[in-house]
């Protein structure tokens, strides 16, 4: 492909992966091509000039083979292996990486709520208490958080995860491979005196 | 004054309630090495009030001071000082500062003036007029005994819609100990309205048709003032959201910033809804909504809007509406108020039905808001409550009331945590009613002084928070380890310092502060997990020395310790970091005065050290560490047993703090064993008066520090 | 040009300023009495002769739109406008106007349940120049045609050159928005910052919007006192006091 031709590619496929992340979603290179071919922006053979030469459209085959190396330069997007195996496009500056990992697990309440619980754990470090996971952006109904702990109490897999009650009577998650019992305690409980803490 | 130092407003008034003769002294040339707000206060006292003086007493005197920067659009400006002798301050009153926000700064400014001094005691109820050079004192005997709210409406008839009022409420009138000065509806100064009271001041109206020049080029003041809005967060410069969203890689449900695409202002009319980019400039005032944070999502739907100080676009008060207030209580349907303030009403009651975030709640709050901001009582930071709940559960008010007065009190309300009890107490101190009232609004020197109950009682028992002299901790083990307990251990009410939980609340991962907390006090280890504190290290006690010597700058400048230092920001592309010396750039292009950074936080310095010399004169001390620098045994202990420096405890180590306090008096040029500033520290911050002054009364320590 | 106006020229400065379809007799009497504003697309100008008094007839294109129920009374707007225009922290000087009502509203410290303010209900009423379309009071008002329309924004704007200080453009403007600087003896007045107004950029809560215009002289309250019909001596009089500021008067 000529360097024009790339340019021009990259410049496309860019904008589609910048207008789903600003809209809040993320993008497969299935995505992007869809929405190129939708624009108009292939050609249907290889090598047939246009009259107008300025028109420098790769086809659709010539993109998608080139299509990985194309966004994987671009300095503004960034890409993840996502849970179905994909990779997985978004525009950090629109779309944080932290939120892009949350999008990709949506329909994954186990791994959702895991992955956050560690994170947490690991990151800040903090407990996170259970509320977090009703509210947006994981939405979860309280009987499918009730599932999901049942499902990791007795998974191998989910085994670190752990929760501590509060004297409030607030629950709150954590992953032992992060926090020490003791410690999440304290912060849960910090985490729930802060308002008396002003 | 010369032409280069915009920002001030040039004058200080004195004001000598005795005669009733007003008089003006230039700001710079009087004033100018401590440069306003708390610095003014000091060396007021210093030059001025001989130690053993009371607050009460004729000699004693009130200064009402702001900063160079208030007044203008600094974000984060319009902040008064009240300097004083503090009356709750226990069991001998030392110098102190009530701080306030509102508009007062900045009209103070405008009217031509950079503080006010009070002086003496006029023989009947005054109030201030101060229109831009015209001062006056008028007659306030129609005001006496009034609220604060009745007080600000009649002067403002006066003086005209735009005034802004000061004043006093019942609590002041009587000499409470803990009573208000309120401008602006909620915005008080802790602990002095007794003394305003003593001086027979009810209030101080001004109003100001003047200006302040900014003295650099304005396209590059233009160009600063965006820079300062584009690193704020939400309060307390939370830097990281409350929750996940697309445009931050981090969140913090314990956050500040709770302001998420979604939620609204559901008691405007009609409702605002927030949306948009959470960095909009011109969303900056939906970031935070203190009555969210501290009574949960139903206050959501009562916030009318953000209040707050001149200039300042993070309004950490939030004004609330709740129509059953009407109904149920017969009060106002309209309180507004943020942090301990807000909170008045419901930490009276040890429970609440619905808890601490349902309507029980809410309406104990706006009652306490209402009621506290008008008859003008201080909270001590919420020690009265703790104070009147310890009394309360230890047979002590039943031991000491007497029969008839402990029967009065509606105590079936109290348990029940019925809000209308608030309307029974609430009154009883501000107007100082019966034995109850008396002593309880005289701070917990109060219970100490008149019912024979120890202060080591109070140390001993965790759940009071008490610290020493009559006050609580303010943001001690708690949320920083050493910092905070050195922070706490410095002044002669609660610290008021905010500079340090600022930062290690700010919400960021755990690395990503060492990594900021590296560059700016020289390792990573200067900061540690809340609860997961290490041993005590030279960078703590830079970290500690920086979190004083700012927030003693900032109650210079006119600014708010509460948001700044902007050590911190919301930006990943400048990885997060905020800038350490805008204080300096602020100052520097608004005066034509160049200072940086080092130089700025040294006036700073000198300021706090005149501070510890006016305590230390006044106490009559030199082993400051012993005697002034106190730490409750409580912050030793932990009652699960819990060792020091393991993970899930503030419990400290005794030597570990012994080394903390030699640290920072180390980086602070005093004596490692008394805690005594050296002659040599005077004299290289331009004290040397004081230096001497305090060499006469043999309170300089003998050993030389090395530097 | 002889006097008594060409009425094709009346005809396009009527169309020019919106007022074909109310334009009566009167309105055609009025306009050919006095000469055209600098319809300088229409060229007009030179047509007409130098001293004539100036009359703005153009609309604005823009203006500046305050919501009181987004506004947090931070005097942000207030202090940008002084601050980044004239390089003083000066509210009282502000072409946006917040501090008069912030406290108790624009009706003041009543007291009551209809109180508005921080110590009322919490709504801050922003007063905000409205642009007028013709006629323009402070412009009519102003004896030096000191007030004229900026040719990109058309925003109402004073020539601080031009300006005497002689305040009837204060006495003539029924929202009482001119603002005059005792230091330096200049009317000034909302001049929508040649297109992006600083206040508008400044507000934290996105109260205030700069859209395109149209005549809002109708809606809200009028504040302070005006003076409409004068009997002609009496207006003599009011120049007798109302003089350039650097001079003494010519009549007793």
């Amino acid at each position: 492909m000529s360097p024009e031709k790339k340019a021009r590619l990259t410049e496309a496929a860019a904008q589609v992966v910048l207008q789903a992340s600003r809209e809040g979603r993320l993008t497969t290179q299935e995505d992007v091509l869809e929405a190129l071919a939708a624009g108009g922006s292939f050609h249907q053979t290889e090598g047939q000039a246009d009259a107008d030469d300025i028109r420098q459209t790769p086809t659709e085959e010539a993109a998608a083979a080139a299509l990985a190396g194309v966004l994987a330069g671009h300095p503004g997007i960034a890409s993840f292996q996502g849970l179905s195996g994909e990779t997985l496009y978004h525009a950090p500056d629109l779309l944080s990486r932290t939120f892009a990992r949350i999008l990709d697990r949506k329909d994954s309440p186990l791994l959702l709520m895991a992955e956050e619980i560690r994170t947490n754990s690991r990151d800040y470090p903090r407990p996170v208490p259970v509320e977090l996971f009703e509210a947006p952006p994981f939405d979860l109904a309280p009987e499918e958080i009730g599932h999901v702990l049942q499902a990791m109490a007795t998974d191998p897999d989910y085994q670190d995860i752990s929760f501590t009650t509060a004297p409030t009577g607030a629950v709150y998650l954590f992953s032992t491979l992060h926090l020490e019992r003791g410690y999440a305690a304290f912060l849960a409980l910090r985490a729930e005196s802060l308002s008396a803490n002003p | 004054m010369t032409r280069t130092d915009g920002g001030f407003a040039g004058k200080v008034l004195r004001v000598d309630l005795s005669t009733g003769k007003t008089s003006t002294q230039d700001t710079r040339e009087k004033y100018g090495a401590v440069l306003g707000g708390t610095g003014l206060g000091y060396q007021v006292l210093w030059e001025e009030v001989p130690p053993g003086t009371g607050p009460f007493d004729l000699g004693n005197k009130l200064i009402f001071a702001t900063g160079v920067l208030a007044g203008t659009s600094v974000p984060c400006n319009g902040r008064t000082a009240i300097t004083t002798i503090f009356p709750s301050c226990w069991p001998k009153a030392l110098v102190g500062s009530g701080h306030m926000g509102g508009q007062f700064a900045a009209k103070l400014k405008y009217a031509g003036y950079d503080a006010v001094i009070v002086e003496g005691r006029a023989e009947r109820p005054v109030w201030l007029f101060i229109r831009d050079g015209r001062v006056e004192l008028r007659d306030a005997s129609r005001l006496w005994g009034s609220g604060i709210h009745r007080a600000t409406l009649e002067i403002s008839q006066e003086m005209g819609a735009d005034c802004c009022v000061a004043a006093i409420g019942q609590a002041g009138e009587k000499l409470a100990p803990l009573a208000t000065v309120v401008n602006s509806l909620s915005h008080s100064a802790g602990g002095v309205g007794g003394v305003m009271g003593a001086k027979n001041l009810k209030a101080i109206g001004v109003q100001g048709s003047g200006g302040l020049r900014i003295a650099g080029d304005k396209e590059q003041w233009e160009r600063l003032i965006k820079f300062h809005l584009s690193i704020l967060g939400a309060n307390n410069q939370h830097v990281v959201p409350s929750f996940p969203t697309p445009q931050s890689e981090y969140y913090n449900p314990g956050s500040r910033w709770v302001g998420q695409p979604g939620k609204r202002w559901g008691a405007a009319d009609p409702p605002v809804e927030i949306t948009g980019s959470i960095h909009d400039m011109n969303r900056i005032s939906y970031r935070t909504n203190s009555a969210a944070f501290f009574l949960g999502e139903q206050a959501w739907k009562h916030t009318v809007r953000g209040n707050g100080c001149t200039a300042c676009p993070i309004r950490c008060h939030t004004t609330l509406k709740v129509p059953a207030m009407a109904t149920k209580y017969g009060t106002r349907e309209i309180a507004q108020g943020t942090c301990i303030a807000l909170n008045f009403g419901q930490f009276f009651f040890p429970t609440l039905p619905g808890g601490p975030k349902g309507q029980a709640a809410l309406e104990a709050c706006m009652l306490g808001m209402d009621m506290a901001d008008d008859m003008g009582i201080w909270s001590n930071y919420g020690q009265i409550q703790r104070d009147f709940i310890k009394l309360a559960k230890d047979g002590v008010f039943k031991a000491k009331l007497g029969s008839a007065e402990y029967a009065s009190i509606p105590w079936d309300k109290w348990r029940a945590g019925d809000p209308a009890f608030l309307q029974d107490l609430i009154p009883r101190i501000g107007e100082r009613r019966g034995e109850l009232g008396l002593v309880l609004s005289e701070g917990s020197g109060g219970p100490f002084g008149h019912w024979g109950i120890s202060e080591e009682t109070w140390e001993a028992d965790h759940g009071t928070l008490y610290w020493k002299m009559g006050h609580p901790k303010h943001h001690a083990n708690e949320d920083d380890g050493q910092c905070g307990v050195i922070i706490n251990t410095q002044y002669n009410r609660d610290a008021q310092c905010h500079s340090h939980t600022n930062f290690v609340r700010n919400g960021l991962p755990l690395a990503e502060q060492k990594r900021l907390a590296g560059e700016l006090w020289g390792s990573p280890d200067s900061v540690d997990s809340p609860g997961h504190y290490t041993r005590m290290n030279k960078h703590k006690a830079q970290r500690a020395r920086w979190a004083l010597v700012r927030k003693e700058l900032h109650d210079c400048l006119g600014v708010c310790n509460w948001m700044g230092p902007w050590v911190a920001s919301p930006l990943k592309e400048r990885g997060y970091r905020g800038d350490n010396s805008l204080e300096s750039r602020l100052y520097s292009l608004a005066t034509g005065h160049t200072l940086d950074r080092e130089g700025l936080d040294r006036v700073g310095m000198r300021v706090f050290t005149l501070h510890r010399a006016l305590t230390m004169r006044d106490m009559g001390v030199l082993d400051m560490r012993a005697k002034h620098d106190l730490v409750p045994r409580w912050v030793y202990e932990d009652s699960s047993g819990a060792q020091p420096f393991t993970p899930g405890t503030i419990r400290m180590d005794r030597d570990d703090m012994a080394l903390a306090m030699e640290m920072f008096y180390e980086t602070m040029g005093w004596d490692k064993a008394t805690g005594a500033p050296t002659g040599e520290t005077y004299d290289r911050l331009g004290l040397a008066e004081v230096g001497k002054g305090m060499a006469a009364r043999q309170l300089v320590p003998e050993t030389r520090h090395e530097p | 040009m002889k006097p008594g106006k060409h009425p094709e020229l009346i005809r396009l400065a009527a169309s020019a300023a919106g007022m074909d379809a109310t334009l009566s007799r009167r309105g055609f009497l009025m306009l050919s009495a006095c000469a055209v504003t600098s319809l300088t697309a229409l060229g007009l100008c030179e047509a007409l002769g130098a001293g004539a008094p100036l009359v703005i007839l153009d609309n604005a294109q823009g203006m500046i739109l305050a919501d009181p129920s987004r506004c947090v009374g931070c005097q942000r707007c207030e202090l940008a406008c002084t601050e980044f225009n004239d390089g003083r922290a000066q509210p009282s000087l502000s072409r946006i106007k917040i501090s008069r009502a912030m406290n108790f509203g624009l009706d003041g410290p009543t007291g009551g349940p209809a109180m508005q303010g921080t110590w009322g209900n919490g709504l801050v009423v922003q007063s905000v120049c409205r642009q007028c379309p013709h006629p323009v009071p402070c412009a009519t008002a102003c004896p030096e045609n000191a007030i004229q329309a900026d040719p990109k924004t058309g925003a109402r704007v004073v020539d601080a050159k031009r300006c005497v200080g002689c305040r009837l453009c204060q006495r003539a403007c029924p929202w009482d928005m001119i603002t005059f600087d005792e230091d330096r003896q200049k009317a000034s007045k909302c001049f929508l910052c040649n297109g992006n107004p600083k206040c508008v950029e400044a507000c934290p809560s996105g109260a205030l919007r700069f859209v395109p215009w149209r005549d809002i002289t109708r809606e809200g309250r009028a504040g302070g006192a005006t003076l409409s019909a004068l009997p002609a001596a009496k207006a003599k009089a009011c120049v007798d006091c109302h003089v350039p500021s650097g001079r003494k008067p010519t009549r007793r």
